[in-house]
């Protein structure tokens, strides 16, 4: 599969189009009462702004030639009261526009969040996570604004055009024309600009996202960079992606600034044409003057809501290259799904057969063809293998983590895995994985996550079986001590026990273990195997370890090389068998046994 | 304050000095503003009411000319501001990192990796944008409104001051609300940081998710954060709807006054109505600025709460670094001679290691064995100080370690650690990691002695092959020999495994340990490992229980003295009766 690096910009796969815009609708649309709401309520507190300069008016021709102080009062009120109004209106304005922009991000956060939840591991595999993590923290937090005041202002905007434009008309058609003629200007300048604007915040996005990445990645490396001394190297790399955004920043914004200023620049052009000819061509004659002072206002109040709009225009633009990235990700096949009648697992007892399973991650390098074989309920079988031979993709394929690309894996006789609900074929299954992950949290919470009701006797008790206990107690806060991912506080081999716990909680009815015990002592691990033995009675188990102390308690040994199994069998007829097995076993043995007579 | 004088800091003098004509630019367009409707006034006064075409022109060409500078202006000073922001966000962004770079265990014990982004990526955010945005929007406003002050008093200052007799009581409303304020947009700050960490860990630990089926838990418990952090931005829009009123009412009661105090004073003779023309024309010069500042004090308090995050990174200093007086080595020369000195270590107070002594000499291999937790890997971490002693001395060439320089140190060691950790990077760039310079035939050999070259082969890109990150992809024994690799390739005069072939099996262990034996350099060799297969052949091990070395010696010795590693010996062969030997040795 191709992987992408952080220094590696992504492409975009389906390039912006209407239908995009209009998905984002459905996340606005949960609103429209509310917005439609906020719309008339910026329409009347502007109304009733407009009553300011009237009032003034009023008072200047009026109250103060005629020396009424009481008027002047009443007026004085009138204005008082339009101001409370409008600021009444605003505020509630405001309000709602608060709830549903923060509402519109939480939304969508949730259902970027919730789709990430289903595509599996290759979409994770194949980039680094700080190119997902930019999507769901900062992508989503630009674009609020976008989707909801953005809209609203356009729409406000626009409608003022238009009462501007009514009036306009209605005083002086020849003159307005003239003042909308300077609009076809204005739109072939955005125009003109517009595909490198679009492009140059594509590549901004593009390179902020390959600094987020290099960092997310810098900070959870940061011990390999230390030990290997590569820290003026990772420096000078984080330059260089720092010093592509600040160029790819510098781009975008000219462009913007260009547009804004264009549209002022416009209008003052506009305003000096239209008194020229009001007062030259016009003056007197066929418009009066006061016409012309009016158009002159006309102008200046036409041209605000289109710099107004081009501004939001600019806003778009920018969020649009993010919305295209949150959409982007949202499309992502999710490969591995519920069949469309896929059913509850009911409870099983543990059964597993590969019926002429094949599969490979990219088409064209198989990794595993044409495998078959049956494990019966209870039973516990141990994978080996040279390492890099599959063992823990045939595992993978029991939960259900890749889908298969040939065969059918069948549990309890009657049940194929890929017609049964993923949760209720993953709950059933207990997955040790090969690298632990500590989430951050108590010790407790961590355990606690193989079965979320478990209560804390339980958590104890598992702990207990697994030999975690006794070090968890020693620290200073017991199981309440608090972890994370990086933390140094937790050996290696404490934190495959607190996940081998974490496992055993669960209660599963499939137990899988690769390479569970690799970094824990061997007296631990033996002392392990006896609590485990009284949890694994019953239960399925699938084991991947390299000592053979673990291979040969097992009931049956499957040696898995070359895309397939190769051996199966219990220790004994393997032995005699006299295959792989043996050589890896009696390698092994000689490895020991060199030393035999001393401890006899 | 400090966190303004903190960005000043952080740039250079050409972008103070632009910075600064920024401003002078600010002050000069703002002014500019009031010189149209100046010359708007005129044009109706001089051309449309005396009826003469006479001053049409100049007085247009006028408003054209002002206008067209005061765009220039503004064009200059934006750009200028976005270069010095750009600037100054590459600074802080390369030092940030460096910071990060040199960072201990300690320091990233205590910040999570999305509480690093969030300071990394949103509150920069806001530090660039208050010195692109937030400083010209103060100096137009001061501008703004001392000018039209400062016309107001000369025109007549009994208005203006009866028209200011608001402006105290806004003062201290915005001062209140701005103390308000400020906590709650530090609690904004913390949602995002808690957000943030919620999804970063989700992504790393994806697997785990997925392995328990957990994803409508990890939806749940996202939701919350996410809700919180959407309450958190509702709390301050509430608390500012709370006051807007209060403000904007106060801003339009300035208006109020010009316009009725005005008319009243001009009832009474004393203005003239020119005069309140000019004073409510120009008496959004006066409130506009008052209004703005109330924006600006959300703007500023939340630039505040992410500067002190950032600058919280931005001063810690770490505790290990080089010494003043720290001695240079030589690579070349570097023997190999290791030696721990009646070492202790505490970490958080609590005693890790206990009086640790042990001599390795120069291309001897050091094995180190014990049970999970009793302080093998803490050991082998003071050797390249990824802490120091808190008691005795390690010595690296009959060098305290301290005494090293810190770069030195670490190039002269090359480690394998327990936790792979690979980068995405092809498989090359990974195992040059140690030395960028690196030629392919060195690559290719040090994966041949880590019993790689054959895996990386059949890969479809080979060497070129992209890992994804933290080796996702590849098998734990893949990972495994792909780390040693990386640290064979540097030659290193000391090679520390610390657990780093548990994954692998037999066949390739031994080949491992066989290539180990005869490296084309020099090499000291210390080694951890919980197989007897994997230590037996060390010229000393040592065992570790509970920060104490309880055993000592070779593999024979060692079965000798029937303690821990005889113990071990005989669980891992198949020789022993398990049962009894486990009765006999607890």
């Amino acid at each position: 599969m191709a992987r992408n690096k952080f220094d590696v910009d992504e492409r975009l796969e389906a390039p912006f189009n209407l239908s995009h815009l209009k998905r984002s609708m459905v996340y606005i649309r949960r609103h429209r009462f509310k917005m439609l709401l906020a719309l008339l309520l910026s329409a009347m507190a502007s109304a009733s702004g407009l009553f300011g300069p009237k009032i003034m008016q009023w008072t200047l021709d009026d109250a103060v030639p005629n020396r009424d102080v009481s008027l002047l009062f009443w007026l004085a009120l009138l204005f008082a009261a339009s101001v409370v109004v409008g600021i009444l209106f605003t505020t509630i304005r405001s309000r709602i526009m608060a709830h549903v922009s923060q509402q519109i991000v939480y939304d969508i956060r949730e259902d970027l969040f919730s789709h990430l939840q289903k595509l599996p591991f290759s979409y994770y595999d194949s980039r680094p996570a700080g190119k997902i993590l930019v999507r769901v923290i900062n992508y989503v937090n630009s674009v609020a604004d976008m989707l909801s005041n953005g809209i609203i202002n356009t729409i406000l905007e626009f409608v003022n055009l238009i009462f501007i434009l009514i009036f306009m008309f209605k005083t002086n058609v020849t003159m307005s024309l003239m003042v909308v003629a300077g609009l076809p200007v204005f739109i072939a300048v955005i125009l003109l600009l517009k595909p490198r604007q679009r492009r140059a915040w594509r590549h901004l996005s593009n390179k902020s996202s390959n600094y987020t990445a290099y960092l997310a990645e810098s900070i959870d490396g940061v011990r390999v960079s230390q030990l290997f001394s590569r820290q003026e190297e990772n420096i000078g790399t984080l330059q260089r992606l720092v010093e592509s955004v600040r160029s790819a920043w510098m781009k975008a914004v000219t462009i913007s600034f260009t547009v804004g200023i264009s549209a002022e620049l416009l209008s003052q052009i506009v305003f000096t044409l239209m008194y020229i000819a009001g007062v030259y061509w016009l003056g007197g004659a066929i418009v009066s003057f006061g016409v012309v002072v009016a158009m002159g206002q006309y102008v200046s109040r036409f041209w605000q809501p289109i710099i107004n709009l081009s501004n939001i225009y600019n806003m778009f633009i920018n969020n649009i290259a993010y919305l295209e990235r949150i959409f982007e990700t949202m499309d992502e096949p999710v490969t591995v799904d519920d069949a469309a009648d896929a059913y509850e697992l009911p409870e099983i007892h543990g059964r597993v057969s590969f019926q002429n399973v094949s599969f490979s991650y990219e088409p064209g390098i198989p990794i595993l063809s044409d495998i078959s074989f049956e494990v019966e309920a209870g039973e516990s079988v141990a994978l080996v293998g040279p390492t890099g031979a599959g063992k823990t993709t045939v595992v993978n394929l029991i939960s259900r983590f890749y889908n298969i690309s040939d065969g059918a894996i069948i549990i309890d006789r009657s049940h194929d895995i890929s017609q049964v609900t993923l949760r209720s074929l993953r709950r059933q299954m207990g997955i040790m994985l090969q690298d632990t992950f500590i989430f951050s949290g108590t010790i407790l919470d961590n355990i606690r996550y193989g079965r979320l009701d478990a209560t804390e006797d339980e958590v104890v008790a598992a702990a207990k079986a697994v030999r975690a206990h006794d070090f968890i107690v020693e620290m200073e806060k017991g199981y309440y001590t608090e972890v994370n991912e990086r933390g140094s506080s937790l050996s290696q081999g404490q934190r495959q026990l607190i996940s081998f716990a974490r496992t055993l909680i669960a209660n599963p009815k499939i137990l899988i273990l690769d390479e569970a015990t690799s970094s824990i002592d061997t007296k631990t691990e033996r002392l392990l195997q006896e609590g485990i033995k009284v949890l694994t009675a019953g239960r399925t188990s699938f084991i991947i370890a390299h000592r053979l102390s673990t291979i040969k308690g097992c009931d049956k040994i499957m040696y898995v090389g070359d895309r397939k199994i190769l051996e199966t069998g219990s220790h004994d007829q393997l032995i005699n068998l006299k295959g792989l097995y043996y050589r890896l076993y009696t390698a092994q043995s000689k490895e020991m046994g060199a030393l035999e007579p001393i401890i006899s | 304050m400090f966190h303004i004088q903190w960005i000043w800091r952080s740039t250079d003098n050409r972008h103070r000095i632009l910075f600064v004509v920024a401003m002078f630019f600010s002050a000069i367009s703002s002014l500019m503003l009031l010189i149209n409707p100046y010359l708007s006034a005129l044009l109706i006064d001089r051309v449309i009411i005396a009826q003469d075409k006479e001053p049409l022109i100049p007085i247009l060409m006028g408003m054209l000319a002002v206008q067209l500078v005061r765009l220039m202006l503004r064009f200059a000073m934006n750009m200028m501001l976005e270069s010095t922001s750009q600037h100054t966000l590459y600074r802080l962004r390369c030092h940030l990192f460096s910071v990060l770079q040199y960072q201990e265990n300690s320091f990233f014990n205590k910040y999570r990796t999305g509480d690093l982004m969030t300071r990394m990526t949103g509150d920069l955010e806001y530090c660039r944008h208050c010195i692109s945005n937030i400083s010209y929007q103060v100096v137009d406003s001061i501008v703004m409104f001392v000018s039209t002050l400062v016309f107001f008093l000369l025109l007549n200052w009994a208005l203006t001051l009866l028209v200011l007799i608001a402006a105290p009581l806004l003062f201290l409303i915005m001062r209140k609300y701005s103390r308000l304020v400020r906590p709650k947009f530090v609690a904004i700050r913390e949602r995002l940081s808690e957000l943030n960490t919620a999804a970063q860990e989700n992504i790393a630990g994806n697997r785990v998710v997925k392995a328990f089926a957990r994803e409508d838990y990890e939806r749940d418990r996202f939701n919350e954060r996410n809700k919180a952090f959407k309450e958190a931005n509702l709390d301050v829009n509430n608390t500012w709807l709370h006051y807007y009123p209060l403000i904007e009412g106060l801003a339009n009661f300035m208006t109020l006054i010009t316009i009725f105090a005005g008319a009243y004073f001009i009832i009474q003779g004393r203005l003239t109505p020119g005069e309140l023309a000019i004073f409510t024309s120009l008496s959004w010069a006066l409130a506009n600025p008052l209004r703005n500042f109330g924006t600006l004090i959300n703007d500023v308090q939340r630039f505040f709460s992410s500067a002190g995050k950032v600058t919280e990174i931005y001063y810690s200093r770490p505790l290990i670094t080089d010494r003043a007086n720290a001695v240079s080595h030589d690579k070349e020369s570097i023997k190999g001679h290791v030696e721990f000195k009646n070492v202790s270590f505490s970490y958080n107070k609590e005693p890790v290691l206990d009086n640790v002594s042990f001599e390795v000499r120069p291309g001897e291999t050091l094995a180190i064995m014990g049970p999970t937790g009793s302080g093998k890997t803490t050991l082998i971490s003071l050797l390249v100080r990824l802490y120091d002693v808190s008691g005795g001395s390690v010595l690296l060439d009959g060098c305290d370690v301290r005494d090293w320089k810190l770069q030195e140190l670490r190039a002269a060691v090359g480690n394998a650690t327990q936790d792979v950790f690979l980068f995405s990077d092809t498989v090359e760039g990974n195992i040059a990691f140690g030395d960028l310079a690196m030629d392919e035939e060195s690559v290719y050999d040090s994966a041949r002695r880590a019993a790689a070259h054959e895996f990386i082969g059949r890969m479809p890109q080979g060497y070129d092959t992209i890992i994804g990150e933290r080796g996702v992809g590849l098998s734990g024994g893949q990972k495994q020999r792909i780390a040693l690799a990386r640290a064979l390739a540097v030659k290193p005069a000391v090679l520390v495994l610390d657990d780093t072939t548990s994954a692998l099996d037999m066949e390739t262990e031994m080949h491992i340990q066989q290539q180990l034996g005869q490296l084309p350099f020099p090499c000291t060799k210390i080694i951890i490992a919980q197989r007897i297969s994997s230590v037996k052949n060390a010229d000393l091990i040592i065992v570790l229980e509970h920060g104490q070395i309880t055993e000592c010696g070779t593999h024979s010795e060692l079965l000798k003295k029937r303690g821990y590693y005889w113990e071990t010996f005989a669980l891992q062969s198949d020789t022993g009766d398990c049962k009894e030997v486990c009765a006999h040795g607890t």
